[in-house]
């Protein structure tokens, strides 16, 4: 039996479904290019009730997400997010996510879809010497995401909270329409944006989901505020260079050599794989994860190999037609020698050598779009 | 089938290639439902012409962002033309694809023999039935 969100009734009625991850989703409304394109030049809204929601509290709750995760919770003030990995004892990343610091001693954690169950049995286990409680809320709290340079202007209308204060990677809670929730500056597109959690909300009984997410529609109209399906959610993250967990990152890549280095708190106290990537680090990582455009016609995708002259490099991660710029756009590993932006590589697809060039993240042109060119 | 245009006169595949006789040569495009599936058509593989095909094999691809289809040559040959404006208008596979949208022309070698291989329109839709629930 597939799992179901609490907007299933609505993405079955508007949408392509999809399994994804045990769950049945939308793959796209009215299409992946025009949903990318709302995002990029207005707004756009995404159920993410499918990824995972754990909450972490107790006295040790900082000391323990900082064992278990890479980058530094201590250096996390209250009312603010960031981006990490768990990593196995090897370095392998066992799950990318943001933390949420709730409160002094309160995170919220947000595994992907694909490995919630995974994830917090590997908490668990490794709680077992800590004062810490965790829960598993991903049935009990909705989650959304709003994103695009209309974003705030959307959320704003529904609140008397003033959410321009709001930095990128803050959160906090407000009532929408009424209804509480918590909002975080945070998203998977590269744009400005928030996700939108409403607390209280099982997905047995949707109707304060489906509320929420009807009441933003309707302040989004004006906006011509757009649902996104996951085809969309997809291509929005590679265009901005982040990682597709199962694709680009898994348990036999570290964080080095994803180019996710700036999570790694080396100075911090112990965490879990801290040696491996400790030593991986003074050494440099043999191979990493690098942009690729296509310089000619063609789209790459997954398991594409990549060549310089006949020797193969590795493989394409991620792979799609970027609708932003118009051209084909991938993510794979190569060895650090052939890594620099500019190096001139080539793609297999379906046969075809095609050139590619090395790039840096996002592919976008941020001056054009993204967060960057909004927001501090 | 109501949901999908299925013009008689062309002979179809079940992989839902067509192919329209023109005087001694066939004009193969992607059926109604092919583009319908893919839904987005952002790039079309196109054959080089002088190209030798060979039937029940792909002779290019149609993509959309997330996904490729195979068109697979309905009919053996040499490819005489491509349309080129599908390198910068893929979207007319969507919008015509019996018409603007087609995709090759081949000069058939083995025509008459290959031909029984193909479905008339009435077939096709009847297959079409089958396949949509």
């Amino acid at each position: 039996m597939l799992r179901r969100t609490h907007l299933y009734d609505f993405h079955v009625r508007k949408g392509h479904m999809i399994e994804f991850a045990g769950f049945e989703m939308p793959l796209w409304y009215e299409g992946t290019v025009p949903e990318c394109k709302a995002v990029r030049n207005s707004v756009g809204i995404f159920d993410t009730s499918h990824m995972g929601r754990a909450l972490v509290s107790g006295d040790d709750s900082t000391a323990f997400l900082n064992y278990v995760t890479t980058n530094d919770v201590a250096a996390l003030e209250v009312g603010r997010a960031h981006y990490s990995v768990m990593c196995n004892e090897n370095g392998g990343i066992i799950d990318d996510f943001i933390v949420n610091r709730l409160a002094e001693k309160q995170y919220l954690a947000i595994p992907n879809a694909g490995n919630r169950e995974k994830d917090l049995s590997w908490l668990r286990t490794k709680a077992t010497q800590f004062k810490v409680e965790i829960r598993h809320v991903s049935d009990e709290v909705s989650m959304f995401a709003v994103q695009g340079p209309n974003a705030q202007k959307v959320l704003q209308e529904m609140c008397s909270e003033d959410l321009s204060s709001i930095p990128r990677f803050g959160g906090r809670n407000v009532n929408l329409d009424g209804i509480k929730a918590t909002i975080t500056r945070t998203g998977y597109t590269g744009e400005d944006g928030f996700e939108v959690f409403t607390w209280d909300s099982p997905v047995e009984q949707p109707s304060k989901a489906v509320t929420m997410w009807n009441a933003i529609l309707d302040h989004g109209k004006a906006s011509h505020i757009q649902p996104c399906g996951l085809g969309a959610r997809d291509v929005l993250r590679l265009e901005a260079g982040m990682c597709l967990y199962g694709h680009d990152i898994t348990e036999s890549i570290t964080p080095l050599r994803a180019r996710l280095g700036f999570v790694v708190k080396l100075a911090k106290s112990e965490f879990i794989g801290r040696d491996v990537l400790a030593r991986e680090k003074a050494d440099g990582p043999k191979r990493v994860r690098v942009g690729l455009k296509l310089l000619e016609a063609g789209i790459p995708r997954a398991e594409c190999d990549i060549l310089k002259g006949s020797s193969v490099l590795g493989k394409v991660t991620s792979g799609t037609f970027s609708p932003t710029i118009g051209q084909g756009i991938a993510m794979g590993y190569v060895p650090r020698e052939y890594s620099k932006t500019g190096e001139r590589l080539d793609i297999n697809v379906r046969g075809k050598k095609l050139q590619a060039e090395v790039t840096g993240f996002p592919f976008y042109d941020t001056s054009k779009y993204g967060w960057q060119r909004t927001q501090r | 089938m109501n949901d999908y245009e299925v013009p008689e006169g062309l002979y179809y595949t079940k992989e839902h290639e067509w192919v329209k006789l023109e005087g001694g040569n066939c004009r193969i495009g992607v059926s109604d439902y092919a583009q319908k599936s893919l839904h987005e058509v952002v790039f079309v593989d196109l054959p080089k012409v002088g190209a030798r095909v060979v039937r029940s094999q792909s002779l290019g691809s149609v993509e959309s962002v997330k996904a490729v289809a195979d068109v697979f040559a309905p009919i053996s040959g040499e490819v005489t033309e491509v349309n080129a404006k599908l390198a910068d208008t893929p979207e007319l596979v969507n919008q015509q694809p019996y018409g603007s949208g087609w995709i090759a022309v081949v000069k058939p070698s083995n025509l008459e023999a290959e031909l029984k291989n193909l479905l008339d329109s009435k077939s096709y839709a009847d297959f079409l039935r089958t396949q949509v629930k």
